[in-house]
């Protein structure tokens, strides 16, 4: 049956009916419990969805209360009584469709239908089994707290209320996808986040028709330009500490069920290379290691382009030992630099691509194979040169200090080495102006990318070519509403 | 319709001034420092009527523009023709016509693109690269010191008068007439925002040009690209050639310099035809291409450029000046 059409199908009065149609509608289900019983003299059923809730608790609160109701005159003050006397839960939606009644049952409510009555009771007796809170895998840091997103939306709220206390952290409910029927979390501070950003926001969301939202990848398109952008304009975090600084920064997070991580929008270009670590060290040494990140982020894209472009088409750069050097290396080679570069670099790829898909265990192996076997086999038999190897090594390794652009600096990477290897640097200038071009157009809702650089804001520069300290910074007051155009 | 920043503007600017300046065919002297120094006071004098009309353009006006952007743009495209002769751009087959022609289709390509992404992309995206430009060029000037020689000064010499040098200081700043446009697009004072861009000019040139004479003064009568020679001459280590780094700066100034004719020139195309959305960047770039055609049997420092530059920046605003002053509209 299509889900839209049960939005029209109000709820049978007559119970055994309604039961009926509930087991049409879900295919009779075997995870679709249905316990009928009598209370207060009213026939009543009671549904839920096994797995979905807490046995003890629906034992406890739910059916003890329940069946110990005095007799009632009909269903009518039955639900009245059951309302107004008795706190079940904290949660206690009323539905009157069967779309809504199964939304209900598949997020872990236990659903109470009586007979001669077009309504059914909800309470929120939620007991899945979930993972617990544990460390972000994907966002280390050494001095920050050690929590990170879960799957479950509601524990991803309190992560975040717990670290906000103002009432001025607005987080809004709201479910999108036909089919899987996600609840998404539209989280800001009211006091700081621009009004047009939140309409706008609000407006993307609304295009959303998917059938199912699994991961962030599917709602990010929705709330990013359609233009083609090789950086994302919209960022993800999987640290409630994180998402909360960027709340208070005026920008808003979007939480979807299922998910441990959190969308944020808008991202920043100069966000990539900011970590919660920056703020817990001195500024000299936070400034240091943010000038190492953005020299990373060089190295990984443009090393293997200039190291061929240099060895190929402007050796007179350098000096006659590395030249020497180099030549002898390469001397031995059967293949052309920049075959050999495109080679190694898709090897690389293929190898973390398998590491990545395989057990834990295997993905092991498969480093050990490929590090010390294929690697050093293949600079032993001479098929790829040592200083390439080196080259692409460092640009492989510079890229793990910037995560967050990996996909974009993978394929400029490839990019950069066709263009350096076939028009030398003239090449990279030209690939470079093009790249450019296109991070400064990326922009969402108003918000530049390239900000604070591009358009040039003074007061950004104290949190993007320095880190200064945290007594300069309490004053700042700073939103993102700043670098709006 | 305020899209840019002064910041924005002076780097867009500067850097089609800057490439200009490399691509200057001929000999460089004292004179020439001069000549082009005091030009750019002149020319700052000569946007009064410009700054004060605030670039709003009525539809002659903009046809005028229209086909002086095309025009520059072609000239640049001439230039940078020119100028890689001398350029080392290494690649197979990079010699000859047919590598000339493949150097210019990559960088019409690339400024098509540049351009494709709108005027804010364009000045955001030139602020950074005039920035990235303006170290490389100091490290060029810093490695250049080795090599100074200050009896260049008065032992260049250009064989031009100080009132030809003048000239040669409008022929050199087509860039004049995106400044009549873009003027309209700018954030904040218009008179601030110019004095702002005219300093820079001044120093860019004084730098730019004073190196070229202090290097290459000494053999300047057989120079034929100045500012090039004097990079590709200074050489502050054995092996390492600097002449690399302005490769780089080369090409990123040459890209974003016709960028920015093209982006204004499609600009004035949607202001002169609304109803034609797609494929205004495409159209200038075929204009400029057939103008950059049109103007390779034109001497590159002719007076005819010269004063079509004064009548774009200077003749044009300041009859609509006189105009609207004669209507008794308020000015400024």
């Amino acid at each position: 049956m299509n889900d839209n059409n049960l939005k029209n199908i109000k709820i049978i009065p007559d119970l055994k009916k309604s039961i009926e149609k509930i087991k049409e509608i879900s295919g009779g289900s075997s995870d679709v419990l249905i316990n009928e019983f009598v209370s207060g003299g009213v026939h009543c059923a009671l549904l839920c969805c096994e797995g979905m809730v807490s046995t003890a608790v629906i034992t406890e609160l739910i059916f003890e209360p329940i069946t110990n109701i005095s007799a009632k005159k009909d269903s009518h003050e039955l639900f009245h009584y059951i309302q107004e006397m008795l706190l079940l839960s904290n949660d206690r939606p009323e539905a009157y469709d069967y779309d809504t009644l199964f939304r209900l049952l598949n997020s872990g409510f236990a659903v109470l239908l009586a007979d001669k009555i077009d309504k059914a009771l909800a309470f929120g007796v939620q007991g899945y089994a979930s993972r617990s809170i544990q460390e972000p895998s994907g966002e280390a840091n050494i001095m920050g707290a050690h929590e990170g997103f879960v799957e479950t939306i509601r524990t991803n709220m309190s992560l975040i209320r717990r670290r906000l206390k103002s009432p001025a952290l607005v987080m809004e409910l709201m479910v999108k996808g036909e089919k899987s029927r996600t609840d998404l979390c539209l989280c800001y501070m009211q006091d700081r986040v621009p009004k047009r950003l939140m309409e706008k926001i609000r407006k993307s969301l609304d295009k959303i028709e998917l059938e199912s939202i699994l991961s962030t990848g599917y709602i990010r398109p929705f709330v990013e330009s359609d233009n083609f952008e090789l950086f994302s304009s919209t960022g993800t975090t999987e640290r409630p500490d994180v998402l909360c600084s960027k709340l208070i920064e005026g920008r808003v997070a979007l939480l979807v069920d299922g998910v441990p991580f959190a969308i944020v929008i808008p991202r920043l270009f100069c966000e990539s290379f900011q970590t919660l670590d920056d703020y817990s060290f001195k500024p000299y040494y936070a400034t240091f290691i943010r000038w190492i990140k953005y020299g990373a982020f060089v190295i990984s894209v443009l090393l293997p382009a200039v190291y061929a472009a240099i060895v190929m088409h402007h050796p007179e750069l350098l000096n006659s030992t590395l030249l020497m050097l180099l030549v002898e290396s390469e001397k031995q080679a059967p293949l052309s630099i920049i075959t050999e570069s495109i080679g190694v670099l898709l090897m690389y790829e293929i190898i973390r691509e398998a590491g990545i898909r395989l057990p834990k265990p295997v993905g092991g192996a498969v480093s050990i194979v490929s590090g010390l076997i294929i690697g050093d086999a293949a600079v032993s038999s001479g098929l790829i040169s040592t200083p390439l190897l080196t080259m692409t090594a460092l640009a492989v390794i510079s890229g793990f200090a910037v995560p967050e652009l990996n996909p974009a600096v993978t394929i400029l990477r490839f990019a950069f080495l066709a263009a350096g290897g076939i028009f030398g640097l003239f090449g990279i200038s030209l690939l470079a102006c093009a790249v450019l071009a296109n991070i400064c157009a990326t922009e969402d809702y108003g918000f530049p990318y390239t900000a604070p650089l591009s358009p040039f804001a003074k007061s950004g520069m104290e949190d993007t070519a320095i880190r200064s300290g945290m007594k300069k910074m309490q004053n700042r007051g700073f939103t993102v509403e700043e670098y709006h155009e | 319709m305020n899209n840019i920043t002064k910041n924005q503007l002076a780097a867009m600017l500067l850097i089609t001034d800057a490439f200009t300046l490399f691509c200057f065919m001929g000999k460089m002297s004292l004179i020439t420092v001069l000549g082009l120094s005091v030009g750019i006071v002149l020319q700052f004098i000569m946007a009064i009527p410009v700054i004060c009309l605030g670039g709003e353009k009525s539809k002659w006006e903009n046809w005028f523009y229209l086909v002086y952007l095309i025009m520059w743009g072609g000239l640049l495209f001439r230039m940078q023709w020119n100028a890689s002769k001398i350029i080392y751009i290494p690649y197979e087959n990079s010699g000859g016509i047919w590598g000339k022609l493949l150097i210019s289709e990559l960088i019409a390509l690339v400024c098509l693109y540049i351009s494709s992404t709108g005027m804010k992309s364009l000045a955001r995206s030139s602020l950074i690269a005039a920035a990235v430009g303006a170290v490389c060029l100091l490290v060029a000037a810093i490695s250049a010191a080795a090599d100074m020689n200050w009896k260049n000064l008065t032992r260049a010499d250009s064989g031009r008068s100080f009132l030809d040098e003048l000239l040669t200081g409008f022929v050199l700043s087509g860039g004049l007439g995106s400044f009549a446009v873009l003027l309209k697009m700018t954030k904040g004072h218009r008179l601030k925002n110019s004095i702002g861009y005219f300093i820079g000019k001044i120093v860019l040139t004084a730098v730019v040009t004073v190196t070229a004479v202090l290097v290459a003064g000494g053999i300047m009568k057989v120079v034929d690209f100045p500012v090039i020679t004097a990079a590709q001459l200074s050489q502050p280590f054995a092996s390492q050639r600097i002449d690399s780094l302005f490769l780089i700066v080369f090409a990123i100034f040459a890209v974003f310099s016709i960028a920015v004719q093209m982006t204004s020139a499609a600009y004035i195309i949607g202001e002169l035809f609304p109803s034609f959305t797609k494929y205004r960047s495409s159209c200038s770039l075929i204009l400029m291409i057939g103008a950059a055609f049109l103007l390779s049997k034109v001497p590159p420092y002719s007076t005819a450029i010269a004063i079509a530059v004064i009548a774009a920046f200077f003749a044009v605003p300041l009859i609509k000046l006189i105009c609207l002053k004669l209507k008794g509209e308020k000015l400024c």
